[in-house]
């Protein structure tokens, strides 16, 4: 849900688990060698608003180079936002350095894209799954060692894996390993980065499922960002759809998959094939024009006018709020959002969501 | 939905069956990676013959009956120069009819003193002027790359020379200090961009959303995947320190005689080689041995140290 930045509040008064306020992401474009002057950023993020309620799952999808995966980099603090708030519980994450920064490291992991790449080939499983506990000392040398082979068995892997090293496992066996080094802290939130993108789509949904259950037995909360509308929409009961750093649409996974209200979620979910044949047969694709624009350059008005089927005028001027557009808080950022169920009104979202 | 049907693919999935080769028993770290490197033939002679050398060189007052550390091997006896092997001189003797057995075995003690230290020293100092530059980058990285590329511009040989005269008194550790000075920047350089290039990788983000400190991901994470260059680099100083100190002592600013070292017996038999070659081959084969032992060992380290080559 998107907070007025007027009735700003703390994340535990309205009663979300994580509540980003306005959250901007620029990286500096610096030039010259000695002195070195800013000339323009990129805009990764550009001012959003989102929030989760706790034990809940929110989805983030958007294209390559939306912003989606900075949001998720922000709030483990990898990058210092440029402004804006993160409030976790009553925490600020965007605030927070030092120590304050390390307790609260504890409470917020993240599972990556690439478990080829997120896991150091030169650890074991068992000093990779361990490592959290001995950064964060949650348990005594003695303990850490049976809780590694737990944590093992506990994500479906043979806790005499414990001394092989990543690149002898498949990328669905290094999910699991990164997910066991993620969840070895108890954590009340992780940021899940891609976390099923890398892998073959028969081991997607083990993974899917194993995150289900760690949800249930830990409550945690997720951020489940990905490209995949269907993966989304299995995952999530709440869905927000990012473009070129800013939220589109969000809205309940029924709302959001059935009544598109944003002309780029319509395009998004007319991409997504229809595993039956009649349907995808009659259905009506929406072809976007062009390429994403440049982040550093960013269209006046609404960013989506340029490659919008719906633009008008008003479109290239008037940068649309992202307000309520049906009281069942289901927000979009568009002019003309009663324009867009005639454009999908084929049937373009019938069928889908198997995995 | 996917759910029922995935959840039964889970079962099936379950990777509990273990193969021979997953059963086999817990092995420490240590344990790993000593397997891997006995594995390497090649390696572990090179290991056996530089651990020959060495036992040689340290005990060489008892081989030889001697008792100094460095010093007279044996009192010159011109009655008997450039003798070929004799009985009680079994490598013969040189230009003063000093043993050369003596001679070689005592001079070893400099060379490898000055091969193996100044490689440890080079290293010590290399890594840590490379890791915070590569690290930290900005302004770091800009003050010691070029303080590294002063030392890299700088005629090598004449300022060794300058300090050598000055500075040094001709012992080893003043001369290993002398060659590290000079060693290190080509070595920083290696260790830079190995930081530079690893810094960026994923796993050193997930390290960090950890809450690893600086320390941490500089000392566990990256230094350890940079082990293999800076091994191999390693290896090189050795042979190169070696042959620097045989051009320092050819010049006389290495080890004084009567003091020996392979460096300053070959520079010694420049004079001889027609007469005597021994005295050439000597020092030569035993430096030549030396450096590809130490490359060699080097090599099969380095392999012993990267856990993808387990499968070899």
């Amino acid at each position: 849900m998107t907070l007025p930045a007027a009735t700003t509040a703390r994340a535990s008064a309205t009663g979300a688990h994580l509540s980003i306020e306005d959250l901007v992401m620029h990286f500096p474009i610096t030039q010259g060698i000695f002195i070195q002057r800013q000339i323009g950023a990129v805009r990764a993020v550009d001012g959003v608003s989102l929030s989760v309620k706790h034990g809940e799952t929110l989805g983030l999808v958007g294209e390559s180079g939306s912003g989606k995966s900075t949001i998720g980099r922000c709030l483990v603090r990898l990058y210092k936002p440029t402004s804006g708030h993160m409030y976790f519980g009553d925490q600020d994450l965007a605030e927070a350095e030092g120590q304050q920064l390390r307790m609260v490291r504890r409470r917020i992991q993240m599972v990556f894209q690439d478990p080829y790449a997120s896991l150091n080939p030169r650890f074991t499983v068992g000093s990779l799954i361990s490592e959290p506990m001995a950064i964060q000392r949650t348990a005594s040398r003695a303990e850490i060692h049976t809780k590694t082979e737990e944590l093992l068995e506990r994500v479906g892997l043979n806790r005499r894996f414990i001394d092989r090293y990543p690149h002898e496992f498949s990328g669905g066996q290094r999910q699991r390993i990164a997910i066991a080094r993620a969840i070895s802290i108890e954590p009340e939130f992780i940021v899940a980065d891609e976390p099923v993108s890398a892998l073959d789509v028969s081991i997607r949904a083990q993974i899917i499922n194993l995150m289900q259950r760690l949800q249930e037995q830990m409550g945690l909360t997720y951020l489940f960002i990905s490209h995949d509308l269907s993966v989304v929409r299995h995952v999530a009961p709440r869905v927000a759809v990012m473009y070129l750093g800013k939220i589109m649409e969000i809205a309940d996974r029924g709302d959001i998959y059935n009544e598109p209200l944003h002309p780029y979620t319509a395009a998004l979910l007319s991409a997504v094939p229809v595993p039956n044949p009649r349907v995808e047969k009659q259905r009506k694709r929406i072809i976007l024009k062009g390429d994403l624009p440049s982040p550093i350059n960013i269209p006046s008005g609404c960013r989506f006018h340029t490659r919008c089927p719906l633009a008008q005028e008003i479109c290239r001027q008037v940068e649309p709020p992202l307000e309520d557009k049906t009281g069942r808080s289901h927000f979009a950022a568009c002019h003309f959002s009663d324009q867009v169920g005639p454009l999908t009104r084929t049937g373009s979202v019938q069928g889908l969501g198997t995995i | 939905m996917a759910t029922v049907q995935s959840d039964q693919l889970l079962t099936q999935f379950q990777p509990n069956e273990i193969t021979p080769e997953l059963a086999r028993k817990r092995r420490s770290q240590f344990r790993i990676i000593f397997d891997r490197f006995t594995r390497n033939k090649v390696a572990v002679a090179g290991f056996v013959v530089l651990a020959v050398l060495l036992v040689a060189a340290v005990f060489a007052p008892i081989i030889t009956g001697q008792t100094s550390t460095y010093d007279p091997p044996n009192d010159p006896n011109l009655s008997i120069a450039l003798s070929g092997p004799i009985p009680g001189h079994p490598l013969g003797t040189d230009d003063l009819g000093r043993d050369e057995l003596a001679r070689m075995l005592f001079g070893g003690r400099v060379s490898l003193a000055v091969g193996i230290l100044t490689a440890l020293l080079t290293i010590l100092i290399a890594v840590t002027v490379g890791s915070l530059a590569g690290y930290y980058g900005g302004w770091v990285d800009m003050v010691m790359m070029r303080v590294t590329d002063a030392f890299l511009s700088v005629p090598l040989l004449v300022v060794l020379f300058v300090l050598a005269r000055t500075f040094s008194d001709g012992s080893v550790p003043s001369i290993v200090i002398l060659i590290a000075a000079f060693e290190w920047p080509s070595v920083a350089r290696v260790v830079r961009g190995e930081f530079l290039g690893l810094k960026e990788r994923e796993f050193l983000l997930a390290a960090r959303t950890l809450g690893a400190n600086d320390l941490r991901l500089m000392v566990r994470h990256i230094l350890p995947n940079a082990a293999g260059p800076i091994i191999v680099a390693a290896t090189l100083v050795v042979g190169d320190a070696i042959i620097t100190e045989s051009v320092l002592s050819f010049f006389s600013f290495g080890v004084r005689p009567p003091t020996s070292s392979w460096g300053s017996m070959l520079n010694n038999s420049r004079d001889f080689i027609s007469s005597d070659p021994l005295l050439l081959y000597l020092p030569g084969i035993a430096i030549l041995i030396t450096v590809l032992c130490f490359n060699l060992m080097g090599d099969g380290l380095r392999d012993a140290l990267d856990p993808y080559m387990t499968e070899r």
